[in-house]
């Protein structure tokens, strides 16, 4: 294995929705993504006024590169790590907190929603979602990857590409 | 390794293409970009300096469609190839599932075919990883030029041993692109099929 994989289901994956909504509605901010490091989307939860978000997987990507980034640089300057990453614009701010070392969570808000209350609400939630996110790495073949799903992959494969 | 979203039913996987500056990794992205119907792909994500050159990454998310009841995907990532990019070019690496190394047939680019080949090694094993832990194919590009080396040449720099399937391309017009893709993701399933 070259990585440990996440896999959020069952009661984890609730709890993780649940701290999620709770973050939503306490931050007033407009979603909000956990993510892994690689930059694939593990849970997200919109606000229902909030308009349509950019495209996740997009949105993910950029984060997860801006955050290995922000971390190479603070051990270039000596540092362990910098704690949270901050963006804000003039209408939109974006802000990412770590949950250990596997995971990211992501809160994008607009100027209704005080940076000061989305700092406070996504340091409790990510103190939740820490735990929940150790609990959830695995193994595959736990998760029923095997040579069946393998070829069936392999077929799509060829469907997609040609033979 | 891969990361699977039970909510969504997703399972992804990470594919990166690496190879020194110029030899076209981009360009293998722009066409299976081109290629793929809208439905089975994402927007295409690039981060390039003004004149096209690859600042930070590429990334483009390719659907395969549904196995098992999982929507399988693949995230392809390219790096920036200019030597002086490493700190960046590590970065992509982190939990890479398999890789494309695309090296350049020009003569005088052989050189630089094997110092990528090398700074590959070295940055995987930062993360604590050898060449023989993570699926590998090669790639031959820009075979379509005059002065192109024979291609047991530029493997013979890269993988002396012939340990690495090799493809001959011309990713401009898209001669062995999909056959490079299709032979990496192959390796990526059957590596996780077998993982315990």
């Amino acid at each position: 294995m070259i990585e440990p994989a996440i896999a959020l289901y069952g009661s984890t994956f609730q709890s993780v929705m649940k701290t999620l909504e709770e973050l939503l509605r306490e931050s007033g901010a407009r979603y909000v993504m956990l993510l892994d490091r690689k930059g694939f989307v593990l849970a997200h939860k919109e606000a229902l006024w909030a308009p349509r978000p950019p495209a996740l997987d997009s949105l993910a990507t950029l984060i997860a590169g801006n955050a290995a980034a922000t971390q190479a640089l603070a051990k270039m300057l000596g540092e362990p790590r910098f704690q949270e990453i901050v963006h804000q614009g003039e209408q939109n701010g974006l802000y990412v907190e770590e949950i250990g070392e596997v995971a990211l969570l992501t809160i994008l808000f607009d100027n209704s929603a005080p940076l000061g209350r989305v700092k406070l609400t996504a340091k409790k939630a990510a103190q939740a979602l820490e735990q929940l996110t150790r609990e959830a790495i695995v193994t595959p073949n736990k998760l029923g990857i095997d040579t069946d799903y393998r070829d069936g992959a392999n077929a799509l494969l060829d469907e997609l590409f040609g033979n | 390794m891969s990361t699977i979203n039970f909510a969504a039913r997703e399972i992804n996987f990470k594919i990166v293409y690496y190879g020194p500056g110029m030899s076209g990794k981009t360009t293998n992205l722009k066409w299976v970009f081109g290629q793929i119907p809208d439905t089975r792909r994402g927007d295409m994500v690039s981060l390039a300096t003004e004149d096209e050159r690859t600042l930070f990454f590429d990334f483009l998310p390719v659907d395969l469609g549904e196995v098992k009841g999982f929507k399988t995907r693949f995230h392809l990532y390219t790096v920036p190839g200019q030597v002086f990019y490493n700190a960046s070019r590590k970065l992509i690496l982190r939990g890479v599932d398999g890789i494309v190394f695309v090296a350049d047939s020009a003569p005088n680019r052989l050189r630089a075919n094997a110092e990528s080949f090398r700074n590959l090694r070295e940055n995987l094993a930062e993360y604590g990883l050898t060449m023989d832990e993570v699926p590998i194919v090669l790639q031959a590009n820009k075979r379509d030029l005059p002065d192109a080396l024979p291609v047991e040449m530029v493997q013979m720099v890269i993988d002396p041993d012939k340990k690495y399937s090799m493809f001959e391309a011309v990713a401009s017009t898209g001669v062995g692109v999909f056959e490079t893709l299709k032979a990496v993701s192959r390796l990526v399933l059957s590596r996780v099929a077998t993982a315990g």
